[in-house]
């Protein structure tokens, strides 16, 4: 088995989790908040199929597909809302986003 | 024989039943019929299983039937069973025979009454329980027809339950039956102890003097609470609110008469018990006279008949304490006769009067109601006990059977004799005041016939029936020549006393006289009015106060619940109760309103604080490991 080691892998998805965690703290549009949730999950599969490659053992990946399942439905979930939400005028800003009485 | 048995049982409770789920479906008149044709073929049942018995010796005529089990835990276990035998069968007949009559009477009593169906329901429930009462084939059975009666009578006394009266007096009734409950079940519990089942045959196991006598006297309060006996006698005076049939059921064919079928069913603890025996006497002697003095100045008709029931069963718990069962069990028929005769012919006077129920307000029906005047004549003096009325047949060997007992039967005997005097003046009171002189004002203004309609012949035809068996229902037995009553019961109780002939003879001589010189002195007080009423106030307000029974019971019980129940509303319930719970909802506010202030609706706070405890948390995994 040739190529990088596994904690080059490590390296890129810890980097992606932390671009994505900056994302949704910093970030103030729901889009956005919603691509770098995204990003994050992706990270956290990266690491997830690193591992699993470097044990040799095929349960990461499955779990890895698990979360690129869930990360689908969220964004349709998510998508939807935030269409809804423009569909209705409302301002696109998480921060005024802070009730939940409709 | 059990066939007959079984329906006497049943059918009132299918009629109770029947009525309670027909509801408006059923006219008023159809409940009434209902009723009382349940409670016929009752009799029919119970006459069914007499003739079979009179078929058999005597040793086969105790027959226990069981339907299921009906109770069974660990070693114990009790069936739903008939006991039949002579003094089931006796009992029976009474109850049924006489309930019957009383169901037929309330058809006419309670025409136009806007809750007829209710009351028909509770009536035949009444009857029901009463039957299992005396038919129920172990101990348990008979004590929980024994609470049904208790039930049954507080509905029917509450039964007009818009009037705040009524209601008091069915709550004392209950309240002084429960009392009686509870001794008696304490007394049940002993005897499951001690023997492991209560099945009628544990009676006659021997048991040590301690356990016999707590056992009996358990026995015994619920006894003198059912048969409104000293100490817990304050119950049935009251309970006249009731309708006047409901009073007559109560006297003359259930629950009172239950306390002494309780004492002749369950002798043979009460003959390990002697003390326990007499003391049973003694409050029927103490209770006759009590009632009998009551009596004299009440001036309700219904009360001035209901304490002479007091005194009544207080002759056959004499009789029932000394061991003459079959003497008592033979007033309790006898006197079941013409004390629901004397309640119904009261019934029509009150019915003919507007409701109105005080005699001072009465006088000079006897031409007004010559038929009414007839049958309380005759039920009067079968009260008394003159020749040849029922009760001078049953009576007098009470007496007599107390003459056989030594010194201590001597005083009963006297105490007795006294009451015979005293039923002598007292019922003749009420019969010169209501019967007697000319038509009151009062009278001659409210006055209203029977018509001769189902209401008029209801009533009048079942007064008339118990006139007859008032006549000639005492001739079964004579206790000096002829006494079947006695050989009936000798399998299931054999008496303890035989008195000899010529105490029979003294009995029957001197109570004949002290009855006649009773009645002589009402004629002299209240018939003819040629003695001036003599006055005492000391006494009169004494007696009109009943002895201050229920102002000593409120003192001794009632007040100081009260109090109690005041004081611990001040020191516990306000401060610790209330303020708890106070201080409890202000607690869960405050501190909900702590923590909804985390709740800032911000996602950035949210994930912030998720970001650092997962931060937090791998620190800590990272270092622990």
């Amino acid at each position: 088995m040739t190529g990088p080691g596994v904690a080059w892998y490590l390296g890129v998805a810890a980097f992606l989790f932390a671009t994505g965690s900056l994302g949704v703290l910093l970030r103030r549009n729901p889009l956005i908040v919603l691509l770098s949730l995204e990003i994050m999950l992706n990270g956290a599969n990266l690491a997830l199929i690193g591992f699993s490659r470097n044990f040799g053992n095929g349960d990461g990946q499955i779990f890895a597909l698990a979360v690129m399942a869930v990360a689908a439905s969220e964004v349709v979930v998510g998508l939807g809302l935030i269409v809804a939400l423009n569909r209705k005028r409302v301002t696109l800003d998480v921060d005024r986003l802070n009730r939940l009485r409709g | 024989m059990t066939t007959g048995a079984w329906i006497c049982l049943v059918s009132p409770l299918v009629s109770a039943i029947l009525i309670t789920l027909g509801g408006t479906r059923l006219s008023r008149r159809t409940a009434g019929y209902l009723a009382t044709l349940a409670c016929f073929v009752s009799f029919s049942g119970a006459l069914a299983s007499f003739v079979a018995m009179l078929g058999r010796s005597g040793g086969d005529r105790e027959v226990v039937s069981t339907a299921w089990t009906w109770l069974s835990a660990g070693r114990y276990s009790s069936g739903f069973e008939v006991l039949v035998d002579p003094l089931s069968v006796m009992m029976m007949l009474i109850v049924s025979g006489v309930g019957a009559l009383i169901v037929a009477y309330s058809i006419g009593y309670m025409d136009g009454d806007p809750e007829e169906r209710r009351y028909f329901a509770y009536m035949s429930l009444f009857v029901f329980s009463m039957l299992l009462l005396v038919q129920g084939g172990n101990l348990l059975l008979l004590l929980a027809g024994w609470g049904m009666v208790g039930l049954s009578s507080y509905l029917l006394i509450g039964f007009w339950h818009e009037r705040p009266n009524a209601i008091a007096a069915a709550k004392k009734a209950f309240i002084m039956n429960a009392i009686g409950d509870a001794t008696m079940a304490l007394a049940f519990f002993l005897l499951i102890k001690q023997s492991g089942g209560l099945a009628f045959g544990v009676l006659n196991a021997h048991y040590s003097s301690t356990t016999a006598n707590l056992v009996a006297l358990g026995l015994l309060g619920g006894a003198v609470a059912k048969s409104a006996q000293l100490p817990l006698q304050t119950w049935l005076p009251d309970a006249m609110e009731g309708p006047t049939p409901v009073s007559a059921l109560i006297h003359a064919a259930t629950m009172v008469t239950a306390g002494v079928y309780l004492i002749v069913r369950t002798h043979a603890i009460f003959e390990q018990a002697p003390k326990i025996a007499d003391l049973a006497a003694g409050l029927g002697a103490g209770t006759l006279l009590l009632a009998g003095l009551i009596a004299l100045v009440q001036v309700d008709i219904k009360r001035v008949i209901a304490y002479s029931t007091m005194s009544q069963i207080g002759y056959m718990f004499l009789g029932a304490g000394l061991g003459a069962y079959a003497n008592g069990m033979f007033h309790l028929m006898t006197h079941a006769f013409f004390k629901a005769l004397l309640f119904l012919a009261a019934g029509i006077v009150i019915h003919a009067l507007a409701d109105e129920q005080d005699i001072r307000k009465m006088g000079g029906l006897r031409r007004l109601l010559p038929g009414t005047y007839w049958a309380s004549l005759i039920g009067s003096l079968a009260l008394v006990g003159i020749f040849p009325f029922a009760g001078f047949f049953s009576k007098d060997s009470i007496l007599a059977a107390a003459m056989a007992h030594g010194t201590y039967g001597y005083i009963l005997w006297v105490a007795g004799l006294t009451g015979t005097f005293l039923t002598g003046l007292y019922t003749f009171r009420l019969f010169f005041i209501v019967f007697g002189g000319e038509p009151s004002a009062f009278v001659r203004e409210h006055f209203h016939a029977l018509k001769r309609d189902v209401v008029g012949v209801s009533m009048g035809g079942t007064v008339a029936v118990l006139a007859v068996l008032s006549l000639f229902g005492g001739w079964i037995q004579f206790s000096p020549w002829w006494h079947p009553v006695d050989t009936w019961l000798r399998t299931v109780a054999e008496p303890l006393v035989t008195p000899k002939s010529w105490q029979e003879w003294t009995s029957i001589g001197a109570s004949l006289l002290l009855g006649l010189a009773g009645i002589y002195s009402a004629w002299l007080f209240y018939g003819a009015r040629r003695v001036a009423v003599p006055r005492l106030d000391v006494a009169q307000r004494i007696l009109e106060r009943k002895f201050y029974f229920d102002e000593l019971y409120d003192a001794l019980f009632y007040i100081p619940a009260v109090l109690l129940a005041k004081g611990l509303y001040v020191l516990v319930e306000q401060p610790l109760v209330r303020g708890s719970v106070t201080e409890l909802g202000e607690d869960a506010r405050d501190v909900g309103g702590l923590v909804a202030r985390l709740q800032t609706g911000l996602l950035r706070t949210y994930v912030l604080a998720i970001a650092t405890s997962v931060a937090v948390l791998a620190i800590i995994f990272v270092a622990v490991r």
